[in-house]
Parts: structure tokens; sequence; C-alpha cells
């Protein structure tokens, strides 16, 4: 293969200057300083002390913290399966060029993507509160007249949410995993006799594996990081600050001001996601190039 | 051909009505904001949610939201501007730099730096947002734009995305001819590379725009001065002023529903016109490089 730049040694590092000068600023130094700050606790307005890794004992006893983390996995659980299992099958209807409308269904589901997370929240917030909801008079014609911001469906109200905002995303991985499958594929295995669904079943699913390992690693890292739905929505009802991680490593930071404890939680936080992901990369035998 | 059977069967049709009800709920939210933004808000609270109705207060609740607190909103779209703007025009050139060396350059522990960078996209933004805060503290920049600003220029992602297009669309064989005609590095970079790589320029820059305009919990940490807020940030605030007070001089839902409709407007046609890049971005993201 013909050769790249053989300029001088330094060429490349003067490409690469102003983003490993930003990097080092604004990801490296605040993970190790986030780390150092971590190690210490202070007492009101005494100079801080070093505890070790006490407050890291601490984010694993702490109720308020290991309930957040693990309503995030049931919300991970339930939203996830049904947020990638939609947008698989609007993958496949958009990926089939005999079905109709695919560029609308295309656009329209994607389109949520587009709108900030925070605006996003407000709008569902407006929609589900009682006075402002076209949902009541919907709902209304049956008999029922649920409250979508009470403790009890808060937590299926913003999976809705969440779902609303990522299904086109998620379907547009799956999309370009699909779109990348060689079409002769089809043509020899319909050939063969296949009908739609064999095609679907050992073609199309085997071989977007790799996306859908992608979709599900992309939803690990949002879900463990969910913070302005619920945040949006403190202001219309009462969202408990252990609802999610992010909720309550926020509280303790800018509430409490204990930023040492909630960089030892940030910490945790990431090494959580870090975990599941890897399981998920593993368990598909994912292999780095 | 028996496709016009299979078009019409009872199963296709099924299948697409599922697909045209999915839309409905995909497109419920902004049906809703635009039918609220004509209305004033006595007329929010004691008329049909789902349809129009007179008069038709949407000048007058574009007249409430420009006049506001000295019309505050419109300060905060020029805000959105500003951030968004800015990082995008730096992160699009500082990401075509450093995907250039990476991609056209070899160079000591190249791999190992890209894939530190990469492994990165994985860190949650709290644990890096709560650390930048207490680092933009001690520098003095909590309440100035570049608190929102700088941070944002990092983008692993984008650094990943800039290599893939250099990789695709910027031959190696170009380099030596450009070489022979006594072309510098930077020359070539400027002159013959960036050219070439437009379409990945436009899908960074697009990226990082909407990413920056939608972004919410830094702002939040570090601008507590409302005219140097985010429309995201200015919108949450009005929000919960409105929605927790009863008081006097909180923003009328008018102006909330005017100003979630300005948010969103730009980013539904810079996504509508440019869908092209969307995905681009997001399938070269989905294959592996």
């Amino acid at each position: 293969m013909r050769t790249k730049f053989r300029s001088g040694k330094y060429m490349p590092f003067v490409f690469l200057s102003p983003f490993l000068v930003l990097f080092a600023l604004f990801y490296v130094a605040p993970l190790i300083y986030g780390f150092y700050i971590s190690l210490f606790h202070k007492y009101g307005l005494r100079p801080p002390t070093f505890v070790g890794l006490e407050n890291y004992v601490k984010a694993f006893t702490d109720s308020g913290f290991l309930s957040s983390i693990l309503t995030m996995g049931e919300f991970f659980l339930i939203q996830g399966s049904i947020m990638i299992g939609l947008a698989l099958l609007f993958a496949l209807y958009i990926d089939n060029e005999q079905n109709h409308f695919r560029g609308f269904f295309k656009l329209v589901y994607y389109i949520p993507f587009a709108i900030p997370t925070v605006i996003s929240g407000i709008l569902w917030g407006f929609m589900y509160s009682k006075s402002l909801s076209p949902f009541q008079s919907i709902f209304g014609v049956f008999g029922l007249h649920p409250n979508f911001l009470s403790s009890g469906s808060l937590f299926w109200s913003i999976m809705n949410i969440v779902t609303w905002e990522w299904v086109g995303y998620n379907m547009i991985i799956l999309y370009s995993g699909l779109q990348s499958i060689p079409r002769e594929l089809y043509e020899s295995a319909k050939i063969d006799g296949a009908r739609n669904f064999d095609v679907i079943r050992y073609i199309k699913l085997p071989l977007i594996v790799p996306s859908l390992i992608l979709a599900i690693v992309f939803t690990v890292i949002g879900t463990f990081q969910i913070f302005n739905e619920p945040y949006v929505l403190q202001s219309m009802t009462y969202v408990s600050t252990h609802f999610t991680p992010n909720l309550y490593i926020y509280t303790t930071a800018f509430s409490y001001g204990n930023f040492n404890f909630a960089a030892a939680m940030a910490i945790v936080l990431a090494l959580v996601t870090f975990a599941i992901s890897m399981i998920f990369m593993r368990f598909a035998g994912f292999k780095e190039e | 051909m028996d496709t016009k059977k299979s078009l019409y069967s009872p199963s296709t049709l099924i299948i697409m009505t599922l697909m045209f009800v999915a839309s409905a709920y995909f497109l419920l939210p902004f049906f809703w904001i635009i039918v609220a933004s004509t209305k004033s808000d006595s007329q929010l609270f004691s008329t049909n949610p789902l349809w129009f109705t007179s008069p038709f207060n949407f000048l007058s609740n574009l007249k409430v939201v420009s006049s506001y607190d000295n019309a505050i909103l419109w300060r905060w779209f020029l805000n959105s501007l500003i951030y968004a703007g800015s990082v995008s025009a730096g992160t699009t050139l500082i990401s075509a730099m450093a995907g250039f060396a990476f991609s056209k350059y070899d160079f000591k522990l190249k791999n190992v730096l890209f894939y530190i960078i990469l492994g990165t996209i994985m860190v949650p933004t709290t644990a890096l947002v709560l650390p930048i805060y207490l680092l933009m503290h001690g520098l003095n920049l909590i309440n100035t734009y570049w608190a929102v600003i700088l941070p944002s220029l990092v983008n692993p992602f984008t650094v990943y995305l800039m290599r893939i297009f250099w990789m695709k669309e910027f031959p190696n064989e170009l380099i030596d001819a450009a070489h022979v005609d006594g072309a510098s590095d930077f020359a070539i970079f400027f002159r013959i590379g960036l050219p070439l790589v437009r379409g990945g320029l436009a899908t960074v820059a697009l990226f990082s725009f909407v990413n920056t305009w939608n972004n919410f919990f830094l702002p939040l940490v570090v601008i507590s001065k409302s005219n140097l807020y985010p429309l995201t940030l200015g919108l949450q605030v009005w929000t919960s002023i409105t929605t927790t007070s009863v008081g006097r001089g909180a923003p009328p839902y008018g102006a909330i529903n005017m100003g979630i409709l300005i948010s969103i407007v730009p980013l539904i046609l810079a996504f509508i016109f440019l869908r092209r890049y969307w995905q681009s971005g997001l399938s070269s993201g989905a294959i592996k490089g």
C-alpha cells in the first residue's frame, strides 16, 4: 500500500495538539481530579481530610444510591427491551423495499431524537398534567381518569418519554446495519424458496447482531445517565432524588454541597455502566479489532 | 411478479395501519405544542387540548414571549446560537485535524492514544461535569460563555467520525502527488484535504451544533446568571417557576409554549433539510471503521 506522510516526527502532533490540549484539560484532568477529591472528606469549614476509599465504601452502602442504580437497572430491563424491540420492528419495516411510506416513517419516528431531552420532558410533563392533558379526554371516553404523575405511575410515564425520544435513534442504528447486508443474499434465499419471515430469521437477524449490541450498549450508557426528564418533572410532581443515580449525585453535590461523596458515586456509576456494557459485548462474542 | 398481491394482503394492511398509529404517537407532542402555541392561558385550560380555537392567539403569544422580562427569551436564543455555533465550528476544525493525524500519519503510540480517546466515549457526563465545575470555579470561569464552550469542544466521537471520513474520502496517493508539487502538510490539509471530506465536516458540524443546542446538564451546573442561559436552561427555569408558583410575575404558559416552539423549530428544519448528514453520522458510527 502506498504510504502516508513521511514528514517530520512532530507533524502529526501539530495536527493533534488542539484536540490533545483540550482533551487533557477537560477530559483527563477532570477524571483525575474527580478521583482525587473522592478520596477526601470535608467537615464543615475545616480543610478536607484524606479518608482513602471511605467514600466508596459509603457509596456501596448508601441506600439512596443503591436504590437509584437498582431503579435504573429495572428501567433498563423493561424500557430497553420495549424500545429496542420496537426499533427492530420499525427498522425491518423500513428496510424492506416492498413496504410503502418507508421514507415517511423513517423521518417521523426519528424526529423526536432532534428535540432537546429537557424540552421533551417539559412537553410530556404538560401533556401528563391533569389540566393540560389531551389524554384525559381520550381516556375519559372509557371512564378512565389516570394520573400520569402519581408516584405509582411516574416510573412508567418517564419510560414513555425516554422511549419516545430514543426509539428512532435505535431504529436508525439497526437500519444502518440492515442496509449493509448485501442484497444478493436475499435474492439467492428467494430462489431457494425462503419466505420473508425466513429471510428475517436466518439472514437479517444474525447479521445485525453487532448493530443490536451497539444499540444495547448505547442504551445501557444512556439509561444509567438519565437526568433531564426526572429533573424537569420535579417541578410538576414529587420525584424522589434517588430515582436515578445522576439525580442523586447532582443533589448530593449541589444541594448538600458534598462534592467528595458525589465524585466517588460518579466514578462508581462510570464503573457500573462500563461493567454492564462489557458484559453485553462479551456475551455477544464481540472482539476488538 | 406477485408484489401487487402482497402489497394489499390483509397482513400488509394491518402492519401499515400500525405503523401509522405509531406515527401519530411520535407526532402527537408536536401537534399538541402547535395547538397550544395558538392559545391564551385561559383557552389552554378550558378548550380541547387537541384542537384549535378562536380567537387565534399565536401572534399575541409571540408578543408576550418577546416582551416578557425584556425579551430575555430572544437573548437565550442568541446565547444558544453562540454556544452551538462556536462549539460546532471549533469542534469541526479540531476533529478534522485530529482525524487527519490519526488516519494519515504513522507515529509512536498512535493506536494506544486512539483507543484511549475512543474508550472515553463511555465516560458518563456526570463524572466529568462535577470536577469540571470545580475546575471552572478555580479558574473563575463560572458564569461565562467559556464555561460551556471549552468543555464542549472535546468530543472523542467526532474525532472517530472524522478519522473514518479521512480514510474513506482522501486517497493516500494524493499526498505523494502533492508533495511532488512542493505542497506543505498544511497546504495538503487545508487546500486539498478539507474540500474532499466536506461531507464529514458537515456531519460533524451538524452533530456538534445540535448536541450543544440540546445540552442542559453542563449549562445547569456552570451557568446561574439568567442572561447567559441557553434556551434549554431558560425554558426549564420558566417552567419550574410557573408550575410551582401561583404568584404574580411568573411567565405565562403562552410564553413557555411559544418558547418551546421557538427552541425546536430550527432543529426540525435542520433535521428535515439535512437528514442525509444526520444519518451518515450514525451509520458511520454503527459500522466499525
